[in-house]
């Protein structure tokens, strides 16, 4: 094809969509809705998630030592608690150190009553965290058969639940993306139908005069592909603006934090190049192939 | 050159348009085919453009096979083909001017052939001065003259005209076969459909007439006019 041609088609494409402006109006609200819902909702999932996996990385087994063990012994045992392969990290935690912060944590009237008090009554303890909190009763079982370990206290039904939460809601949104996604490549192939049909005179002469459907098609083709990133680069916009709305919310409640796990959220800036990019592709490909399906049907004159 | 060989066309609604036509229509050849609605003209034409094929027979367009004519390859049959509709169909919204260098456009001609042949077939159909004005502000006569010169743009073998003074005034219907008949003489085969039997009647010239899926009539008969 010769450029002054490629450059006209560009230039058709340009244009139709200013002289169909209603339709690519249209076109471009439908792809900007159809981008926020996915993308939203894609990045909330993705926070979600990450919030779920930071508070599995804060869920800590406490292992009670017997009272009594020699400093040999708590070695011995250290070691071998190191070696299970699912142990992350293992902290001792003494029990003038547990004594300590729980006089601290008391109210100040109520915290001078303990400052006398001779016995400690506290085990010493490993803080241990895992690898895989899926495995987690099967760490603590192998644990708690050790010899000089007296018990192993894990959050294990709370973890559970967190692994049931975060599977449905990976399933909810998965299902949600999927289906906004046919949705909108639906509503914006038929949008794009009106918008050839309103010019189907033009593709009928084409047609009689011997233009080749690739010829035919290339115009529409970019216009689609034209609306689509513009409607990316406004999604883009919006999405950040959105995302740090909430973004704020959360970072400056705290009571909000303690309930994620404390666990920070992705600002947007670490996600800025992927959601422009993925944003850009997508509104440019939805663009593209919805008016692709729906020129094909007009070119069998 | 247009031939048919046997040509049937049965559509699928049962109906037989064509039934076994021979035809045989010269490079140079000036043709009307007339005949009464239902008769089969549409069918004809269709064929010719390969918007339909036959259901049985052979038919041959400016060399092209059109039952052997892979999809992919029509165009370049209708590049060598130009069609006068009835209803003009001109694009709107786009001047007289780029009506025309639309067609060339399309069939990827050089920028530079278009800027040079434009103006020349618009001169030949004597609209200069309406190359910039826009469909709707010429008439009947003047829009058939722009989709004749669109036909005409790129240098085709064969034009067809289907009906082409159905929506003008009788008085400018003449000026356009006069049209069609100097673009004959400069060596285009032309094809005109039409009813219009006064039109037949003063130019004269083959009528080819067609009734009932059959060629029922095929003379040169002298014309009254002139």
């Amino acid at each position: 094809m010769r450029l002054s041609s490629m450059r006209y088609l560009v230039g058709q494409g340009f244009k139709s969509i200013w002289k169909n402006r209603m339709m690519s109006f249209a076109s471009f609200c439908i792809i900007l809705v159809s981008l926020l819902m996915v993308g939203l909702s894609a990045l909330a999932s993705l926070n979600l998630s990450k919030i779920i996996n930071g508070i599995e990385d804060k869920s800590e087994a406490i292992v009670v030592i017997k009272d009594g063990i020699t400093e040999e012994e708590k070695t011995a045992l250290t070691k071998e608690i190191t070696l299970i392969p699912n142990v992350n990290e293992l902290k001792f935690y003494s029990k003038e150190e547990a004594w300590k912060s729980m006089v601290e944590d008391m109210p100040k009237d109520e915290q001078d009553l303990f400052k006398y008090a001779d016995d400690n009554p506290l085990p010493d303890t490993f803080k241990m965290t895992v690898v895989d909190i899926k495995k987690m009763s099967e760490t603590t079982a192998q644990i708690s058969s050790m010899k000089n370990v007296d018990s192993v206290k894990s959050p294990t039904s709370f973890t559970d639940m967190l692994i049931s939460i975060q599977r449905v809601v990976t399933i909810i949104s998965a299902a949600i993306i999927i289906a906004l996604v046919l949705v909108c490549l639906i509503i914006i192939s038929n949008t794009t139908r009106a918008s050839v049909f309103t010019r189907r005179k033009e593709i009928n002469i084409m047609k009689y005069v011997g233009a080749t459907n690739t010829f035919i098609k290339i115009p529409f083709f970019i216009e689609g592909m034209i609306v689509g990133i513009i409607a990316a680069a406004c999604a883009l916009f919006l999405t950040q603006f959105a995302y740090e709305g909430v973004y704020k919310i959360f970072s400056t409640d705290f009571s909000l934090w303690a309930v994620l796990g404390m666990q920070n959220l992705y600002s947007f800036d670490s996600l800025f190049k992927i959601v422009a990019v993925s944003y850009a592709v997508a509104g440019a490909l939805i663009g593209a192939i919805g008016t692709s399906i729906s020129t094909g049907k007009h070119l069998k004159v | 050159m247009v031939e048919f060989k046997d040509v049937s066309v049965t559509y699928t609604s049962g109906v037989d348009a064509l039934n076994k036509v021979n035809l045989k229509i010269n490079d140079g050849d000036f043709a009307f085919v007339v005949g009464p609605s239902g008769a089969g003209k549409s069918t004809l034409i269709k064929l010719i453009l390969k918007e339909i094929n036959a259901t049985s027979g052979v038919v041959t367009v400016n060399g092209f096979n059109l039952s052997k004519l892979r999809r992919g390859k029509v165009p370049k049959l209708r590049r060598t083909i130009g069609v006068v509709f009835q209803d003009f169909r001109l694009i709107p919204t786009m001047t007289v001017y780029e009506n025309i260098a639309f067609v060339l456009r399309v069939i990827d001609a050089p920028a530079k052939y278009i800027r040079s042949r434009v103006p020349y077939v618009i001169s030949l159909v004597g609209l200069t001065e309406k190359s910039k004005a826009y469909p709707t502000e010429l008439s009947g006569g003047e829009q058939q003259r722009v989709a004749l010169a669109r036909a005409l743009v790129n240098d085709p073998k064969l034009i067809i005209a289907d009906e082409p003074t159905g929506n003008i005034d009788p008085a400018l219907s003449y000026e356009i076969v006069e049209l069609l008949k100097g673009i004959n003489e400069c060596g285009t085969t032309i094809l005109m459909v039409t009813h219009e039997h006064d039109i037949v009647r003063h130019f004269g010239g083959r009528i080819i007439n067609i009734n009932k899926g059959v060629i029922s009539f095929d003379e040169v008969v002298g014309g009254k006019g002139k």
